[in-house]
């Protein structure tokens, strides 16, 4: 009764602090609202980044492992000025089969704060419990290695799915600048 | 509060007036050095021609130059002074900085630069010859970098020389760097789609040819390769059947991405008259790295037998690489940097040229000092956790080599003399290496020292029992050492071995030619033209053989075939003009014997057989 009490608290965190954005198929929606999934994943990304664009089999992975169990995934286009066009092109060609959102005035990067692209972050019952990056395969710009060997993103969403309680952390992940797009 | 800033930094005696501006300071900068490759159509993955290109991405732009991760450049400044650096200095460096933490201002519209000009195509003009993929390769989206090989036919019908070559990726976003490779023993055909793929994996090829004709040019791709003519007297050949291999490092984009290269050939008229060498300095047989040594050192060095001019240079290694070293010691004493890559890529791995050739006297030795890192703080380090690791051309394993690209200062032509020190070198490392004895024995065999040779050829087959390639070149060692009987003892152990070898059926024909066996002669003669109908002396031979045995027709069937297609074989004209004077047709012999006068002037048997038929 109590711990239920206690989400309730933690729901009213995130109302407070949530976002209404345009999908790329033109829906209004809130993706902090709850709606009772696990988790919600925000994949902050962008068309012309690189690193974004490597790692889309891997977020498709996660998508797949993930989706079954009760989370949501958005893509979060983070370039203002890129058109639709574009974005929906690039969507297609990355095979990504969840949702994307179009952050034009940068409402869910404030609020979650990533650094670059691509950059997850995970919102377990409201609260804002991984930011950071999907894993550590990337060393610097440019220095990789063969495969990861620390999957950051995929040990939080075990976590959360196991319902374990999560003690909030960031990481820094390696990519493109966003503050290049204020 | 920009205009804080601006006065703040604007105090710094570094800098000028004011603060940098894209039109006025990063735009020259950028179409320099950047626009090459970031620009519609190239490798990188934006554009970076106008304001709104850079201005997306300032903070981006300054942390990547300021690592120096772009413009990609490994070499040490200072060692080795290489054509078409891309290297910014510290002081472009902190302009771009200075931009980017002020907001990156567009500035004056009058001061922007234009745009630069980039040819699009070939950059080269429009190619002599194309040769193109036949169908396209698959990346798969996803995993760690592909290196793969692909094999290309240039169809020619006579030897032809290549001034330029040029790569066309075909796929730029995937495709990291490319070699070609020359391959004219045809063994890459033979790896060519046999896992169902076009081409066959492989971070290295190693080709093993029969004769000795070192393969003297870098063929070189990578993003931004700004492409150039070899210098008019050193062309190199292309031959019919010769293959190219183009060797490609691929790395995934993400999306499953399809890749159909080309390759562009520039002939010229002008057969080469200078002849560049590739020298290869390695010591593959001592990489046998522990897991976990973040040090490992192999060395290798040679000293040079001749003078040599050095034009360009190409240190590889793969993952484990670290800290590459070239080095020059001259005769007396001092020493000179060939080339030092502190902090090695194999992403960015590429041939340096010299700016001005780098002259290297008799008695220098080069070296090569290569560390490498086998710990699990090497980010690239492909095992996790570390594990042995010793030489191979898989990406999981190691190589230490560093090629130079040499040109002997006198005539004539003393590749052989380089090519006998990189061997006896080689034995060194190697003592019962089959290479080495192999090569030696050819060298000497060319240089008329059959005795020498045959112990080379010998020792060769200690170390590879059973190579029917050995076995002909030592029986043809023999042949020329005046004994027939062991030569053809060694050709008929070449033709167990391997009963379709072409050499030596041919070999093993101009034996019975000499003993006047002409039935036993035509038999090989006609299994050399089984393998290769085109094969323009065993036609010719064949023919000589045919009219010795009174079969007349088919004798000049085959004569004819052969000045077809070779009209300045001397022997196919010569044996032709007999066979058509024994018949009677002397208006035609006389032409033949004509043609092969004008090959050979001096040849007293043409001149006589011309007397014979009473067209002196």
């Amino acid at each position: 009764m109590r711990r239920a009490f206690s989400i309730a608290v933690l729901a009213w965190g995130i109302f407070a602090s949530s976002a209404v954005l345009t999908t790329l198929d033109g829906r209004r929606v809130d993706p902090l609202a709850n709606t009772g999934a696990k988790a919600v994943v925000l994949l902050f990304t962008r068309s012309d980044c690189p690193i974004s664009n490597r790692y889309a089999p891997e977020v498709e992975r996660l998508y797949e492992q993930f989706a079954a169990r009760g989370f949501v995934f958005w893509l979060v286009y983070v370039d203002r000025t890129e058109s639709e066009n574009n974005i929906r092109k690039h969507v297609r060609e990355f095979g990504y089969r969840f949702g994307a959102l179009l952050d034009r005035k940068h409402e869910l990067v404030s609020l979650a704060k990533p650094v670059v692209t691509p950059e997850a972050a995970v919102y377990a019952r409201g609260q804002l419990v991984y930011r950071g990056r999907i894993d550590n395969r990337y060393v610097a710009f440019g220095k990789a290695r063969q495969a990861a060997t620390e999957h950051d993103l995929e040990k939080v969403l075990e976590e959360v799915a196991a319902g374990r309680t999560v003690q909030p952390k960031t990481t820094r992940a390696i990519g493109c600048f966003i503050e290049d797009l204020k | 509060m920009r205009l804080r800033a601006l006065f703040a930094i604007g105090a710094l005696p570094a800098l000028g007036a004011s603060s940098p501006t894209f039109n006025r300071d990063i735009a020259p900068i950028v179409f320099s050095h950047c626009a090459t490759c970031h620009r519609p159509g190239e490798a990188a993955p934006f554009s970076l021609l106008t304001y709104a290109d850079a201005q997306k991405r300032a903070t981006q732009i300054a942390a990547l130059t300021s690592s120096r991760f772009m413009p990609p450049w490994l070499p040490e400044p200072g060692k080795g002074d290489f054509a078409n650096e891309r290297r910014l200095s510290a002081s472009q460096i902190r302009t771009i900085r200075q931009w980017a933490a002020q907001g990156a201002p567009e500035g004056n519209p009058a001061d922007l630069p234009p745009q630069p000009k980039f040819v699009e195509g070939w950059q080269l003009g429009a190619p002599d010859m194309i040769v193109t993929l036949d169908k396209p390769y698959t990346l798969a989206a996803s995993g760690s970098d592909v290196f793969r090989n692909f094999v290309f036919r240039p169809a020619v019908n006579a030897t032809r020389y290549v001034r330029a070559v040029e790569v066309r990726p075909g796929n730029k976003k995937i495709v990291h760097h490319a070699n070609v490779l020359i391959d004219r023993s045809g063994s890459s055909r033979l790896r060519d789609g046999q896992d169902g793929a076009p081409g066959f994996d492989g971070m290295d090829v190693k080709i093993e040819t029969q004769t000795f004709d070192p393969d003297s040019h870098f063929l070189f791709w990578k993003p931004g390769t700004s492409y150039s003519e070899e210098p008019k007297d050193m062309a190199w050949r292309l031959d019919p059947g010769t293959d190219l291999v183009l060797n490609m490092h691929l790395q995934p984009s993400g999306k499953a991405e399809s890749l159909q290269p080309s390759i562009g050939l520039y002939f010229t008229d002008q057969a080469p008259t200078r002849f560049p060498m590739l020298v290869q300095l390695e010591h593959d047989g001592a990489l046998d790295i522990p897991a976990g040594r973040v040090d490992f050192v192999v060395k290798d060095w040679l000293k040079l037998p001749v003078d040599v001019d050095l034009l360009g240079i190409y240190p590889h290694a793969h993952y484990l690489g670290k800290d590459l070293q070239g080095l020059a010691t001259l005769p007396d004493g001092s020493t000179r940097w060939l080339i030092h890559i502190p902090d090695w890529d194999i992403n960015w791995q590429a041939v340096y040229r010299y700016k001005k050739p780098l002259f290297l006297p008799k008695g220098t030795v080069i070296s090569m000092r290569y560390t490498y890192d086998n710990s699990a703080q090497n980010p690239r380090n492909p095992s996790h956790p570390p594990k042995r690791v010793g030489n191979g051309d898989k990406s999981t394993d190691e190589m230490a080599h560093l090629w130079l690209q040499v040109l002997p200062r006198s005539a004539p032509d003393q590749r052989m003399i380089l090519q006998e020190s990189v061997m006896r070198r080689r034995l060194e490392k190697y003592p019962s290496d089959f290479l080495a004895h192999y090569s030696l024995g050819a060298l000497l065999q060319a240089q008329s020292m059959p005795g020498e040779a045959a112990e080379y050829y010998r020792r060769a087959l200690l170390a590879r029992p059973g190579s029917a390639t050995v076995h002909n070149a030592l029986g043809a060692t023999l042949l020329s050492g005046g004994k027939a009987k062991e030569a053809m003892a060694e050709f008929q152990q070449a033709l167990r071995l391997e009963p379709g070898y072409s050499n030596a059926h041919y070999n093993a024909a101009r034996v019975f030619l000499a003993e006047e066996r002409f039935g036993d002669a035509i038999e090989h003669l006609r299994a050399v033209i089984r393998i290769d109908p085109r094969d323009v002396p065993a036609l010719s031979d064949l023919g000589a053989a045919m009219m010795a045995t009174g079969q007349t027709d088919e004798s000049i069937r085959y004569l004819h075939e052969a000045v077809r297609l070779r009209p300045d074989y001397f022997n196919a004209r010569y044996n032709l003009g007999q066979v058509l004077a024994e018949i009677g047709k002397v208006d035609e012999a006389a032409s033949e014997f004509r043609a092969a006068l004008k090959l050979q002037p001096e040849d007293a048997d043409s001149r006589e057989a011309l007397r014979k038929i009473g067209r002196e």
